[in-house]
């Protein structure tokens, strides 16, 4: 008997993903689990301001169209779903896909809800038991952003999930897990590991770590080669073949577009990852800076090596703020010399925008098709032949009506400018900046929950 | 004659955010090619390559591995990911601007 594997597929990378390859996976992957990672460090603060709107949402709306297309296979062929789409909501989250299984005509499915991550109501009496929750980038207090948060959430691990597996659950909804747990979560269910077998964890957190961000490591923004990478239209997801030591294959939805080999799985490896060796999750100090990734076959890549240590006793908190607003706009100079007339463009802004009593905290001038990614390391264009240019001002303002002046501002350029412009435009809706603050608690202040909806 | 080499003739990468924090992940080749990376993107010649994009510090870690450094480099967001006002407010393409690096001669 060949020895024993579950088969973990990554369905969904971050809000807004398609739905497509989860559907496919679940129909072709031979997975055993769908796990969805719906959640990026900003969605938790959109999330939050949508369920103050409504207490009905919060959740990822997306999450309905992954369910009807993939939950009747899943649920034929016992593939269970793990998710973190209930974001600020995972209650509401969980109520919507039971009705939705209803109407599908879905009997006997369980669906789980995981709560606990999320401490907005109790930040106050935390705040009093000393948790200071210093901003770990700045150190600043959060006295500096007390009354503007929007959200505060905690990087929970697996155990809400394993708990939920181990009930039954062929759903499980989760909020602020880390998307690490996602798949660690099924795998300590699976294998009955320790939650202190720190190798093994550390060995499947390199493993979700590899297929956690969807395409990316199927050939997805492949630097080593894009153009050699077939069917980018239809890339099939990443699924991971795991083995009772933690160690996997990578491979990916048979019959799909894309490619899994020892260059696209790496890319992934150092994606968003900063000192290899402390990987810090809820879970686990994973540490990678062993790793290996070995081509066994085609679209088959062997990845083993790493390790870990005792999980760390603070587990990190996502907290939003609101951050103000940004105004701003786009237009384009034409040859001749277009660019000296953006730049007498921009001084007839900031002109404008100085007489109408502008305030703003920071500013930005990029020129798009020319520094817009590197700024300041791109010298000036000094081509007066060049046939356009393309000029990008944003400022972030404290409030939405200074905000709103940099396009009320910007449109006389229209008539009144210099000559050769184009792509003014019509007024863009204001955007509402939410920033992150990120900082720890101790994790014996957090405890997640699980409950049950039947269908 | 000739373009100098440049880090991508040797090697590929990805970037991304944590935060105000990016990190550069450089994937070589080969072996010979991961011995030159190790010995021309030094801390120093990194931080200088990026120069004000990069207001804090740069780090480097090594994946012997898969062949690969990673550079994390702080304060290098423009605030980061969430209040920047940069195109690239996440850093996705940062990691190209190391792979335009030439090789010193």
């Amino acid at each position: 008997m060949a020895p024993r594997t579950v088969r973990l597929g990554a369905g969904m990378a971050f809000w807004g993903d398609s739905v497509q390859p989860a559907i496919e996976m679940a129909e072709r992957g031979e997975i055993d689990y769908l796990c969805c990672d719906h959640l990026a460090e900003l969605t938790m603060s959109i999330l939050s301001k949508q369920r103050a709107k409504d207490p009905g949402f919060g959740y990822t709306r997306d999450v309905l169209d992954l369910m009807r297309g993939a939950l009747p296979t899943c649920v034929a062929r016992g593939v269970k779903i793990v998710t973190n789409a209930g974001g600020a909501n995972p209650q509401a989250c969980a109520e919507r896909i039971a009705e939705l299984a209803k109407e599908l005509g879905l009997g006997g499915v369980r669906i789980a809800v995981v709560t606990g991550d999320d401490i907005r109501d109790d930040i106050d009496r935390l705040l009093e038991l000393g948790v200071p929750f210093t901003n770990l980038d700045t150190g600043q207090p959060l006295a500096q952003v007390r009354k503007r948060l929007t959200h505060a959430a905690v990087y929970t691990g697996s155990e809400g999930i394993v708990a939920a597996l181990r009930r039954g659950a062929d759903v499980v909804v989760c909020g602020r897990v880390t998307d690490i747990a996602l798949y660690l979560g099924p795998l300590i269910h699976e294998f009955g590991w320790a939650t202190d077998d720190w190798q093994r964890l550390g060995m499947a957190t390199a493993v979700a770590h590899a297929i956690e961000c969807g395409g990316q490591a199927t050939g997805g923004l492949y630097a080593g080669g894009w153009q050699d990478v077939p069917g980018l239209e239809s890339l099939g997801y990443p699924i991971a073949e795991v083995s009772e030591d933690g160690t996997a294959i990578i491979t990916k939805t048979p019959g799909s577009g894309g490619r899994v080999d020892v260059g696209t799985v790496s890319e992934q490896m150092v994606y968003e990852i900063l000192d290899p060796a402390n990987y810090l999750t809820a879970d686990v100090t994973a540490d990678f800076a062993g790793l290996t990734l070995e081509q066994v076959g085609p679209d088959r890549v062997r990845i083993a090596g790493a390790t870990g240590r005792q999980r760390p006793d603070t587990l990190k908190v996502n907290m939003g703020y609101r951050a103000g607003f940004v105004g701003e706009v786009v237009f384009t100079y034409t040859w001749p010399d277009a660019y000296a007339k953006a730049q007498r463009g921009l001084r007839f802004l900031r002109d404008r925008l100085r007489r109408a009593g502008f305030e703003c905290e920071d500013d930005i001038v990029e020129y798009l098709g020319h520094n817009s990614m590197w700024g300041g390391r791109i010298p000036e264009p000094d081509d007066p032949e060049l046939p356009e240019i393309v000029v990008r001002y944003a400022a972030r303002c404290a409030d939405a009506d200074q905000a709103r002046k940099v396009f009320t501002e910007c449109v006389p350029l229209y008539n009144n400018g210099p000559a050769g412009v184009a792509g003014v435009g019509t007024r863009p809706p204001l955007k509402e900046l939410f920033a992150v603050w990120p900082c720890l608690v101790p994790r014996e202040y957090v405890e997640q929950s699980v409950e049950l909806l039947e269908v | 004659m000739g373009t100098r080499l440049r880090i991508a003739d040797l090697a590929h990468g990805r970037s991304g955010d944590k935060g105000d924090t990016c990190n550069v992940g450089i994937v070589a080749y080969d072996d010979a090619g991961y011995a030159v990376l190790r010995r021309v993107l030094t801390e120093e010649r990194v931080s200088q390559h990026y120069g004000d994009l990069v207001k804090g510090t740069v780090t480097r870690y090594e994946l012997p591995g898969i062949r690969a450094l990673n550079f994390v480099l702080t304060g290098a967001l423009d605030g980061g990911g969430t209040r920047s006002l940069r195109s690239d407010h996440l850093g996705k393409v940062m990691y190209a601007w190391l792979l335009r690096m030439e090789l010193p001669s």
